[in-house]
């Protein structure tokens, strides 16, 4: 079973998904309001380099990305659900930090994690900022899994060469200046 | 005011005392807050380096959240029977840290030990099932770096509204340390009760 054969085997209008989602909100409410979501970490890890597993997967479009055709750029890789409150609250700084760096060699792929596309575009919808970076399909979580994520969120940095170099389990506040500075000392070594 | 002010008033002071008095009243490193809409009280440790928050969830949420998910509904009745609690695990050391829910343990009035359900057990029984789900639950063992942490929920067989110690530890370096959480409670099987 799947999220793509068993979840949601009907395509709901938008409208109904949009309703469906807000109702799930207030139910996720009990368990950590949003003000009660633990603060976002900025620090990153350092792991010593492995080559990333190469995968390809669609986006809402149903446009095809490949990992390795990326080769050259360093690239954020987000493994994420819209269910997970602190993917949700991280969210908006990934935009940012992919704004920012967005011209100078660095990529954002952000793998959503059991959802489908109708159901995370009426997420998407309800951001102030619509993330203009690939918001790509791991429905069965096969990709996850090779990337050995144990929950979610769960992010990765990988070289221009393909391989990870750095970990991050646990939301972030990736537009912050730990996490900045990093970048810019990684596009640095690549200029 | 009528007198349904006055009892709606009676009860939000109570509730405010409570959320007063609770944390000044928890053990040792251990602050009680209550959810002043459920009425129940939730633990979160003080410790400086493995913090450890922990929400008990009443079965009817536990069922929305798997329902939501299009599992089947034998699986959503199986997560809900078990006592749940929406846990957090953070590491705030300057050092890697690990924790195992495998070595802790539950502990009722009665001195019985009561293992937690590890999330592996849940995701092998729906991997046998042809279910390849393998979310929402905490991963019972973990390593973190600094900065990492991670929410999801954990699992024991206990009945609704169950007392217990919460027994539980974590490693630093070569260290291990142990702590106990006095006087939890599995969340009732409805606000009702």
């Amino acid at each position: 079973m799947n999220a793509s054969s068993g979840i949601w085997p009907v395509r709901l209008p938008r409208s109904i998904t949009s309703a469906l989602l807000l109702c799930l909100g207030w139910l996720a409410m009990p368990l950590p309001a949003a003000e009660e979501i633990p603060t976002l970490s900025t620090t990153l890890t350092a792991v010593d380099p492995v080559e990333a597993p190469d995968f390809t997967l669609s986006d809402m479009d149903e446009t095809t990305h490949t990992l390795s055709d990326l080769r050259g750029n360093y690239v954020l890789v987000n493994f994420w659900a819209t269910w997970c409150p602190p993917c949700r609250k991280e969210m908006p700084s990934l935009e940012s930090l992919y704004q920012q760096y967005r011209e100078r060699s660095f990529r954002v792929l952000a793998v959503n994690q059991w959802e489908n596309p109708d159901h995370v575009f009426s997420y998407m919808g309800e951001l102030d900022v619509f993330p203009s970076f690939p918001i790509l399909f791991d429905p069965k979580s096969e990709v996850s899994e090779r990337y050995g994520v144990r929950g979610l969120p769960t992010s990765f940095i990988i070289d221009p060469q393909g391989r990870i170099i750095y970990r991050a389990i646990g939301g972030r506040e990736f537009n912050h200046p730990d996490v900045t500075t990093l970048i810019e000392s990684l596009l640095g070594k690549g200029s | 005011m009528d007198l349904h002010d006055n009892l709606s008033m009676r009860r939000l002071l109570t509730i405010l005392i409570m959320v007063t008095l609770l944390p000044a009243c928890g053990r040792n490193n251990v602050e009680v807050t209550v959810n002043p809409e459920s009425g129940l009280q939730s633990w979160k440790t003080r410790d400086q380096d493995f913090s450890l928050e922990l929400v008990p969830l009443l079965p009817d949420f536990v069922r929305a959240v798997f329902g939501a998910k299009g599992l089947p509904a034998e699986v959503v009745e199986a997560v809900s029977a078990y006592c749940v609690f929406g846990t957090i695990i953070r590491n705030q050391a300057d050092e890697p840290l690990s924790y195992d829910m495998r070595t802790w343990r539950y502990v009722t009035a009665d001195g019985v030990e009561h293992p937690a359900r590890p999330k592996s057990a849940w995701v092998e029984e729906w991997r046998e099932q042809g279910i390849a789900f393998r979310w929402t639950l905490l991963y019972e063992a973990q390593t973190y770096a600094v900065g990492d942490w991670g929410q999801g929920f954990t699992t024991v067989k206990l009945p609704p509204g169950t007392q217990f110690d919460l027994h539980y530890s974590w490693q630093q370096g070569d260290r291990t340390h142990e702590r106990i959480i006095r006087d939890m409670a599995c969340a009732p099987a409805t606000l009702d009760n």
